[in-house]
């Protein structure tokens, strides 16, 4: 059997998918767009379960209502679980009057009915049932209550035909009759009702001639026919909620008591900054800084024991060179950052959970809307922060072609995880005392910089069309602590993958590229190798913001390109080599010297925001479709990164003569 | 014929009704009824964005965040 999860965004959804199917997940994506599909078999049971986006009608207006509309329409749906917010019944409703069209049999779980309780909702389930003439079932996804129940009903669930409650009324109800009747398929109700409504989303052989019919209708109400249709359905849910649902008059909530503060007029935006300032305060500062250090003592302690051991069986001079110079140190250094990620992800992920990120974008979007983006290009900013890919994926859902290119092009400025530990390494070590001041200051920057490139690029670039912005405002929950682990363990668990892979590779090759000169002869000094050569073909290029022509800084920020993080295995790895005895500091070794606290702070800002690594920039080819669109933008990001980076270098050379 | 009142003007502590929805881009109008912004349905402000701009409402039960320009084609009568 094939089961279809149906609900709103934000109604747990997900959620009551994970308890559902407990851990047989697979996931996936959805044909053409990246948005998540997540199929899963129901515990206990041989039976699939299909999470389908959320959404809150089956107009075919975004690709969410795309996804589910051809999912109903295409694919064999046996049965469809339909979650609906306790809290918000009416609204939750409405998807379902749209369901029924399909004549597909379906149950009801109500979901956050305790919550609903809590607010002075009563419902009648009961009542409801016999109302909607299907099965309800109370559940809370988060306290796991009434899931036993909705398994045991699915097992014995009849899969007929169902008879649903007649929606239409009068002369509508007329004319969808008659056109259905044209329609042999059994979703003909919906494809009837869609028909008339104007929409034309349909198989050539499917859409009928129906110009008469709307013309009579709307004639005869007066208004055009979305607006009786969802008029209809609304009076049909309205004499549903009289009959079983009862509720106190504006009840205040906890949920109203915490947005008087942080949706405060004046408090607000300093709230914001503050949390903010906390995460990267926590993550980049003492806290995540004196874990990292740990982990770095133990790297060095596995060193001397590893190259001891290496020694004692006898391995040759240029293996154990490879192997602690460059493996080791290599992949070391950035596994080094792990504590600090997790700390970023995890509180990424409880701001995520608990309903703020939707705050955010409620109040920015004035300011987000005169740079030309919505509150919807927010969400790749946010997903961004762990890392690009997705969330220039994420940049799918937003429906205006300009806004969007717009902000694949914005979307890499945002530091992603890769990019803490450059920003880590060069404020812990030049801005000793300050770290969680400089670090956040980046993202701040970050933020500066994508307003300003948006305002600058609407105005000769991508000159957008206007999307609207309407989005419900959730409730604030308690943030659901398996989702919280999962989404931690997953990011960091893709972070140290990546070490372990590309990173690890990238070590040897520089190792090599390191050790040997253009005649292959092993053991050169390290300003003769063939890397340095390399790099003082570019340095030039970075003399701007450095101040000295660098070949050993240019190689490290080229190498930025394979990942972010491998400009910190380079540097860690020609640090190692310069100074033979690896002192395991990297601004000691007498090739990175010349940094100063304004070159360092530059050199930051340039990695941050210049060309992303290989695979951002694919998925931004991948979205821009055009491999010149990819290379325009990719010189955009960088020359901006290049003026700001040169900018603050010199401004900062300034400050320190004066000081 | 007075002023035509709609929904971008409703102001703190007003309750309003919605009449009708006065033409406005198609997918625009489909996502406010889908939203439950229909003939009849009663709106309160609940609090709008620190910067004036977009506001929440409350209607059905629960809360909507909308831009003032989004919804300036929602024709509405002020009850209170």
């Amino acid at each position: 059997m094939r089961i279809a999860l149906i609900g709103n965004q934000n109604s747990g959804k997900t959620s009551l998918f994970n308890v559902l199917t407990g851990n047989n997940q697979k996931v996936g994506n959805w044909p053409g767009v990246t948005i998540e599909r997540k199929v899963g078999l129901l515990r206990t049971t041989t039976h699939e379960v299909i999470d389908l986006p959320g959404i809150y009608s089956l107009s075919p207006f975004s690709p969410e209502e795309t996804i589910v509309r051809r999912f109903l329409l295409e694919e064999h749906v046996d049965l469809i679980i339909n979650i609906v917010d306790s809290t918000a019944i009416e609204r939750s409703l409405y998807l379902t009057t749209q369901l029924y069209d399909f004549k597909i049999p379906m149950i009801v779980a109500l979901n956050m009915s305790d919550l609903a309780l809590e607010q002075g909702i009563r419902i009648d389930i009961d009542k409801l049932q016999s109302l909607l003439k299907l099965p309800v079932v109370p559940v809370s996804a988060l306290k796991r209550t009434g899931i036993k129940e909705m398994i045991n009903l699915i097992k014995e669930v009849t899969l007929d035909e169902p008879e649903y409650p007649a929606i239409y009324q009068g002369a509508l109800n007329e004319e969808i009759a008659k056109l259905s009747e044209k329609i042999t398929l059994k979703e003909r109700l919906f494809i009837a009702c869609k028909l008339l409504e104007g929409d034309r989303n349909f198989p050539i052989h499917l859409v009928l001639n129906v110009d008469d019919s709307i013309t009579k209708l709307t004639n005869e109400y007066q208004n055009d026919i979305p607006q009786i249709v969802a008029d209809q359905r609304y009076q049909f849910i309205e004499r549903v909620r009289d009959l079983s649902v009862s509720s106190r008059e504006n009840p205040k909530t906890l949920t109203d008591k915490i947005d008087r503060i942080i949706l405060n007029k004046y408090l607000a935006i300093p709230i914001f900054i503050l949390i903010m300032f906390s995460v990267y305060f926590l993550a980049a500062g003492p806290v995540g800084g004196y874990l990292t250090s740990l982990i770095e003592s133990l790297f060095v302690w596995i060193n001397v024991q590893f190259s001891g051991f290496l020694v004692d069986v006898g391995a040759s001079p240029w293996a154990i060179s490879l192997l602690v110079d460059g493996v080791l140190t290599g992949v070391g250094s950035i596994l080094n950052f792990v504590p600090q990620l997790v700390i970023l992800f995890l509180l990424i992920a409880l701001l995520e959970a608990s309903g703020y990120m939707s705050r955010i974008a409620f109040f920015f979007d004035r300011i987000f809307r005169k740079a030309g983006l919505s509150g919807k290009a927010l969400i790749p900013f946010i997903i961004g922060s762990g890392c690009s890919v997705p969330a220039i994926m994420a940049t799918r859902t937003i429906n205006d072609e300009n806004e969007k290119r717009l902000t694949v092009l914005l979307t890499p400025f945002i530091p992603c995880s890769a990019k803490l530990p450059i920003i880590t390494l060069f404020a812990g070590y030049f801005f000793k005392d300050n770290v969680g001041i400089v670090s956040a200051s980046l993202y701040f920057l970050a933020v500066i910089i994508i307003l300003g490139t948006a305002l600058v690029m609407k105005r000769f670039i991508y000159k957008g069309t206007y999307s609207p912005f309407i989005q419900e405002l959730p409730t604030y929950k308690a943030p659901n602590l398996q989702y919280v682990v999962r989404s931690t363990f997953e990011k960091t668990w893709a972070f140290m993958t990546r070490a372990g892979s590309i990173i690890f590779l990238a070590s040897i090759t520089i190792w090599l590229l390191l050790s040997f000169n253009w005649q292959f002869q092993y053991g050169v000094a390290i300003d003769q190798s063939i890397l340095s050569d390399v790099g003082r073909l570019f340095s030039w290029l970075f003399y701007p913001f450095l101040g000295t022509n660098s070949w050993a800084a240019g190689v490290s920020i080229i190498q930025g390109l394979v990942a972010k993080e491998q400009v910190i295995t380079s540097l860690s790895i020609i640090a190692g080599l310069s100074d033979g005895a690896a002192s395991h500091t990297i601004f000691t070794s007498p090739l990175f010297t010349f940094f100063t606290p304004a070159s360092a702070y530059a050199f930051m800002a340039f990695n941050l925001f210049s060309a992303p690594c290989f695979g951002a920039i694919g998925a931004m080819h991948k979205e821009f479709g055009s491999a010149k669109k990819m290379l325009k933008a990719v010189l955009i990001q960088t020359t901006v990164a290049f003026l700001i980076a040169t900018l603050i270098f010199q401004f900062g050379r300034l400050l320190e003569v004066i000081l | 014929m007075d002023h035509i009142y709609t929904l971008s003007e409703i102001k703190r502590g007003q309750k309003v009704r919605v009449l009708k929805i006065n033409g406005g881009d198609l997918a625009l109008k489909q996502r406010l009824l889908d939203m439950g912004i229909t003939t009849g349905v009663m709106i309160t402000l609940n609090k709008v964005a620190p910067l004036g701009d977009p506001i929440c409402i409350e209607l059905r039960g629960y809360r909507l965040l909308v831009r003032k320009d989004d919804v300036r084609h929602v024709e509405i009568e002020v009850i209170k």
